[in-house]
């Protein structure tokens, strides 16, 4: 029970970290490094709406979270729009602007471990002998209420198949009339909103910092490789894989191995399925 | 003509007075004594050392300055960030902050860092190098450190430490426990500690001493940096039924941990050295939840408390210069040490090395922790649990939004409270 509990909760966090990077190459196949330097990114843009503006919390969220869908738009149009299709160059590119994001905010007077957003539901329930805190419960329910959403949106409006078009073959879809690279910009906007949203869900049950953001890129990047590159399924299978991994490691190893695991569960999944679970790359038999 | 001249010269003048040609210009202030500070000024350990060695420099300068062989010299202070508490950042930008001090920046003395240990450690040498007295005021908590410099005097003998080290803490931490075992009967302890390395020494000694003081240790888990879930662990230490929580944590989501305690209901006393709740910010960023947690923060001052009579002036003075309580560990160790130097200074009235090593050595003041004096040999501050004969720690509760002094029972300001679910 314990490992099924805690598992779940843990998978489905890191599902939603990584679900904002994932969409992001799917769509545009833009590895985007600044991932995490978003996520905190958005944390501090609603302490500061809260703390210092003095906002409503609901307001400050609102605002992060389209200060931060903005901040990423803007990146992909001055920044990655000129060099799209250079592999190496968009990586250099999305780690450097996540640097000077992260660097910016510690220059901005993100220091320290009291910058600290409200908890949405505040105290705990007993499940199954276990007292589990009602802004994790939140995690998951909306964790889960995100996929839903983000599945229906692809599935029935016009902007979401076109992001469905290109994810799977730009050419074919930018024949049928498809702007490929206002998808591309809106698959951006869309991807930094999801790791916001993330913020927004998660960051409440500690404290923003910057570390943070480079915690969550390593593993969205853990969960997109072992999912696929690309593939949101992928990336909600990899984050169990991961997120259970973890809980059956703490349970039955040590604490300390938990990103070991993590690390280890990518080089694992290269070896022996090089594109991932559900990765569509070509394997290396079919490459040579 | 003669107007012309006098012109010429008044202009002359004006140059030679802007540009300090005149012998009244160049001897009108002493050239200051230059303070190099290698700093991770992004991380609590670095910037609160700094507001500390500030606050003390302006202290001492407006009260005149340094009596060196009877000329007074001002302080100044160079601080390069050495950034060596980022993750993935090498020793050698700490050991190039230093060197930079040094030779660009023409630091006549090393006050403050390098913070973590392996970067202080590899920066002895240069320090031994070029002949520069430094005192490590913040982070370093290596015993390592102090018996390098037993082990090899001549060449350390620059390096001096003003503050604690993981071996005094974790004695502190025992008598501490001891009293709380007798005050509630407690007698079992879980150890959580976090993956890095004076952490893991810290549990692994605790584990050791606190067995052999006859605890009984239900478990120990290491966590990696940046975990954000403790919950199965938590429920580990229910289970097992422990009395006290031990907590050896630096990093920030540490407050994650203590808000699952709190929601959790958890029947074991947090106890340890945790970096997230040292600051007086701790409270409101938890929301309160990190009430009853006790916490070491290395030296005395770093929160209020009456240890000397000058510890209440440090806290107060501080407040006016920066708006807020002395934060944590750095903070008073920071301070105290530009008053030791310029003790030291004032002994030896010069500011050369050698000399200067000798006066501090032999300093004998009584300061915002205690009697603050070096061990000959190691360099060590001499520690103690009463201030009158040594430099003393500061154990806190957290108390209805304040940090009370609980431990050590001479400097005590309130009792060891228990959370109302463990009555």
């Amino acid at each position: 029970m314990e490992i099924l509990l805690f598992g779940i909760i843990n998978s489905v966090t890191l599902s939603l970290t990584a679900l904002g990077f994932t969409l992001v190459y799917s769509i545009s196949r833009l590895p985007n490094f600044a991932h995490g330097a978003l996520y905190v990114t958005c944390g501090y843009i609603v302490w500061l709406c809260v703390n210092t503006l003095g906002w409503n919390y609901a307001v400050g969220i609102a605002v992060g979270i389209a200060a931060t869908a903005i901040l990423g738009a803007l990146m992909y149009r001055f920044v990655l729009l000129r060099i799209r299709g250079m592999e190496i160059s968009e990586i250099i590119a999305t780690y450097a602007l996540g640097l000077a994001v992260i660097e910016a905010l510690r220059w901005g007077g993100l220091r320290g471990s009291t910058f600290t957003l409200p908890s949405f539901l505040a105290g705990s329930v007993e499940i199954g002998g276990f007292a589990v805190g009602n802004q994790r419960l939140f995690v998951l329910g909306f964790g889960v209420f995100v996929f839903a959403a983000l599945g229906l949106f692809v599935k029935f409006t016009k902007t979401g198949l076109a992001l469905k078009a290109i994810a799977q073959d730009e050419r074919a879809a930018m024949m049928l009339g498809i702007d490929s690279d206002r998808i591309a910009l809106f698959s951006f906007a869309l991807g930094s909103g999801l790791s916001a949203f993330a913020a927004v869900l998660i960051l409440p049950l500690g404290n923003i910092v910057v570390e943070t953001g480079y915690n969550v890129l390593i593993y969205s990047i853990a969960v997109s490789i072992i999912g696929g590159l690309g593939s949101w399924g992928g990336a909600i299978v990899a984050s169990f894989l991961i997120g259970f991994a973890q809980i059956l490691t703490e349970v039955f190893l040590s604490t300390q191995y938990q990103m070991v695991i993590s690390l280890l569960a990518i080089i694992v999944t290269l070896l022996l399925k090089p594109s991932g679970i559900f990765g569509k790359q070509k394997e290396l038999a079919d490459r040579v | 003509m003669g107007k012309g001249v006098g012109k010429s010269s008044g202009i002359v003048l004006v140059l030679a007075l802007c540009l300090g040609l005149l012998p009244g210009a160049a001897t009108s202030a002493e050239r200051p004594i230059v303070i190099g500070a290698p700093l991770a000024t992004a991380f609590l350990y670095g910037w609160d050392a700094e507001r500390g060695i500030r606050l003390a420099v302006e202290e001492i300068n407006a009260a005149g300055g340094v009596n060196v062989g009877g000329k007074k010299r001002p302080f100044a202070v160079e601080v390069i960030d050495t950034r060596d508490l980022e993750p993935g950042v090498p020793v050698s930008e700490a050991l190039l902050a230093v060197e930079k001090l040094i030779l660009e920046k023409k630091a006549d003395f090393i006050v403050g860092g390098p913070v973590r240990s392996e970067a202080a450690l590899a920066a002895m040498d240069l320090l031994g190098k070029y002949k520069k007295v430094s005192i490590l005021t913040t982070g370093v908590l290596t015993p390592a450190y102090h018996k390098k410099v037993e082990g090899n005097y001549d060449k350390y003998k620059y390096c001096f430490r003003i503050t604690s080290h993981v071996g005094v803490m974790a004695n502190e931490f025992i008598t501490y426990l001891g009293e709380v075992k007798k005050g509630h009967g407690f007698n079992k302890v879980y150890i959580m500690v976090q993956d890095v390395e004076h952490a893991r020494k810290g549990g692994e000694f605790m584990k050791k001493m606190l067995s052999e003081k006859g605890w009984e240790v239900a478990d120990m888990k290491v966590y990696p940096t940046g975990t954000t879930d403790f919950s199965v662990g938590l429920r580990d230490v229910a289970q097992k039924k422990a009395d006290v929580l031990f907590l050896w944590m630096d990093m920030p989501e540490s407050s994650i941990l203590l808000k699952q305690w709190s929601t959790m209901k958890l029947k074991s006393l947090p106890v340890g050295f945790v970096n997230a709740a040292e600051q007086p910010g701790f409270w409101k960023a938890t929301g309160g939840k990190g009430e009853y947690l006790i916490v070491n923060l290395v030296n005395g001052g770093n929160a209020p408390a009456k240890i000397t009579p000058w510890t209440m002036q440090f806290v107060k003075a501080y407040q006016k210069r920066w708006g807020l309580e002395p934060e944590g560990y750095g903070t008073s160790s920071s301070y105290m040490a530009v008053y030791t130097l310029k003790e030291a200074i004032e002994k030896a009235g010069t500011i050369e090395s050698g000399a200067v090593v000798t006066a501090l050595e032999g300093v004998n003041l009584m300061g915002v922790y205690g009697k603050i004096g070096f061990d000959r040999k190691s360099h060590q501050v001499i520690p103690s649990l009463d201030p009158a004969q040594g430099a003393v720690t500061s154990i806190v509760q957290w108390q209805k939004g304040k940090r009370v002094q609980v431990f050590p029972p001479k400097t005590a300001e309130g009792k060891t409270l228990l959370p109302p679910w463990m009555k």
